[in-house]
């Protein structure tokens, strides 16, 4: 909102009084923060500066926990793993998703609202409840433990949510351009590449990245579905917390390294926050 | 192909409910049962007690959740210099890996090292022994983690809901005389109403799902205190391997959320029309 609609009592503050609601307003997300701070920083410390009663705040810092983890631990094929997943589902769900969501944006049909509805309902879908039925499934046909498994079960929330994405930035673009486009002789699929894929790059990209975190994400279904091989980072991270003792070193390190590159992937796509959380439910602005 | 990957499962989760069938317990291979494991869920004790949890983990969750995202939400939309810091840092915990989220809490909550059991047993606000081996204790945390993971979902919807509201009646208000905290809870808060509608309604549909966290955090412990729906229907499929009661009980699960996303929908689409 403009400066006009803040209200009169901020206006009369002085420059002392911004600064102090500055101070207050760091402090308090320094607070509210802290857990993730105090993983990342834990991420550096030495068993004897995590094993201590009364927290540790300087420290000398080391690596060791990441090279323990991601060299002796084996957490590299994890991270790879994640890697693999996350791109193939989403590289499919875009493929799939993009498409219908053009289609539904641009022609009217019956069938239109209950597909609408189809999806939303998907989207409602509790994971637990595919579950059952994708475990059973991929051990039948033997793909129990494959990347494809894992992929395939991704794709049931990634395609509802692309379409969703999809649809609503396709339905910004008015029907008018495609029209222009058709009467210069385009066909439709040439006319679908050339005026409006390049007029909403910004939203296929800022889609594929939410396909990327939300596969980067997941749990549950990596966690049934995926064998020792091919467990992602989530999957990987409590086989640390053992009977004989918890890494909480190495837990971190681990931690640290699976929410950062999200973390710089989520500031890309600020913008478009809103309609990522709620699945392209509400306008993408 | 949402077909394939949807409906299919869905529909072999249906034939699955009506059989008994476990890779271990003898005798389960797949014989037709019936309505068995239908009638079976009207008399397990562990799921009711599982509905009580969810219920009282998605009501209180959620409810704070709203009411700390709608006080946050209008501070940040009062703040200047500060606002873009304020919802950049409001973003990082819900992108966080919800598994990471988990597990950073129970590092948090550790009863002999965790940072958070420090600072409680500093102001005396806990017992010694770590909140998450009490039973109330471990539910409270729960409910916490969640809010502190979430409200800032009904903060940024806020935010955004509050840039689409017209500005008249608010200044035509203030220009009458209201005080701000008037023109907030008669006027602001009446407007925010339909978004803050569908964030209720995402928290409630999101919440009753819950599993990632609870899983690393408590394991639904101590004993089942923080056994929620999706958890104990873990236990069911993939603990105990009984996984056509587990079909079942999922199913029953799906129904209830889609019809009580429906009436919250519906009740939303009353409410505005209403106006």
């Amino acid at each position: 909102m403009t400066a006009t609609t803040v209200n009169p009592k901020a206006r009369r503050m002085g420059r002392t009084g911004r600064m102090l609601i500055a101070l207050v307003v760091v402090a308090l997300f320094l607070a509210y923060l802290s857990p993730v701070i105090w993983l990342v920083m834990s991420s550096f410390k030495n068993r004897v500066d995590i094993f201590t009663t009364s927290p540790t705040v300087f420290f000398k810092p080391t690596l060791d926990n990441y090279t323990v983890a991601f060299q002796d631990k084996g957490f590299g094929a994890n991270l790879q793993n994640s890697v693999i997943i996350a791109v193939i589902s989403s590289a499919v769900a875009l493929l799939v998703g993009i498409p219908a969501a053009y289609r539904l944006s641009r022609h009217g049909s019956r069938f239109q609202g209950a597909f609408l509805l189809a999806l939303l309902s998907a989207r409602l879908l509790p994971a637990m409840v595919l579950s059952v039925p994708l475990f059973v499934l991929a051990n039948k046909v033997g793909l129990s433990g494959t990347y494809l498994a894992v992929v395939a079960a991704h794709l049931t929330f990634a395609i509802p949510f692309t379409v969703w994405m999809m649809r609503g930035f396709f339905l910004a673009v008015p029907t008018s351009l495609d029209e222009a486009a058709r009467l210069d002789g385009c066909s439709e699929t040439a006319a679908f590449f050339r005026v409006v894929l390049p007029l909403t790059k910004g939203g296929i990209a800022a889609t594929a990245i939410f396909l990327l975190i939300n596969s980067w994400n997941e749990f549950l279904f990596a966690l049934i579905l995926t064998s020792r091989d091919t467990a992602t980072l989530p999957v990987g991270i409590p086989n640390l917390l053992t009977p004989i003792g918890t890494f909480w070193g190495q837990i971190a390190a681990v931690a640290t390294v699976t929410v950062v590159p999200i973390c710089i992937f989520a500031f890309a796509v600020q913008k478009y926050m809103v309609a990522g959380l709620t699945g392209g439910a509400l306008a993408n602005e | 192909m949402l077909g394939l990957v949807v409906l299919f499962p869905l529909a072999y989760s249906i034939k699955l409910s009506f059989q008994s069938y476990s890779p271990i317990i003898p005798n389960h291979t797949g014989q037709w049962v019936g309505m068995d494991n239908y009638q079976r869920i009207l008399h397990d004790g562990d799921f009711h007690h599982s509905l009580i949890v969810t219920a009282i983990f998605v009501v209180v969750a959620v409810s704070l959740e709203t009411v700390l995202g709608v006080v946050v939400g209008i501070a940040i939309d009062r703040l200047r210099r500060m606002r873009r810091f304020a919802t950049s840092a409001l973003l990082l915990p819900m992108i966080l890996t919800p598994l990471v989220v988990g597990l950073m809490f129970n590092f948090a909550l550790n009863a002999q090292f965790g940072y958070l059991t420090w600072v409680f047993n500093t102001l005396h606000v806990a017992g010694g022994d770590g909140v998450l081996n009490g039973s109330v204790g471990a539910l409270v945390a729960l409910i916490f983690i969640d809010v502190w993971e979430w409200f800032p979902f009904v903060a940024l919807m806020v935010v955004a809901g509050l840039q689409t509201i017209p500005k008249e009646p608010l200044e035509a208000a203030s220009i009458d005389g209201a005080s701000t905290r008037q023109v907030y809870w008669h006027i602001t808060l009446p407007l925010l109403r339909p978004i803050l509608g569908i964030a209720i309604l995402f928290r409630a549909t999101e919440a009753i799902r819950e599993f990632d966290k609870v899983f690393v955090l408590t394991g639904g412990g101590p004993g089942s205190a923080t056994a929620v729906n999706d958890l104990y229907q873990y236990r069911v499929s993939f603990l105990n391997w009984d996984l056509s009661y587990g079909a079942a009980l999922g199913l029953v699960t799906f129904a209830a959320v889609l019809a009580l996303s429906f009436l919250m929908y519906r009740s939303l689409r009353r409410k505005e029309t209403a106006r």
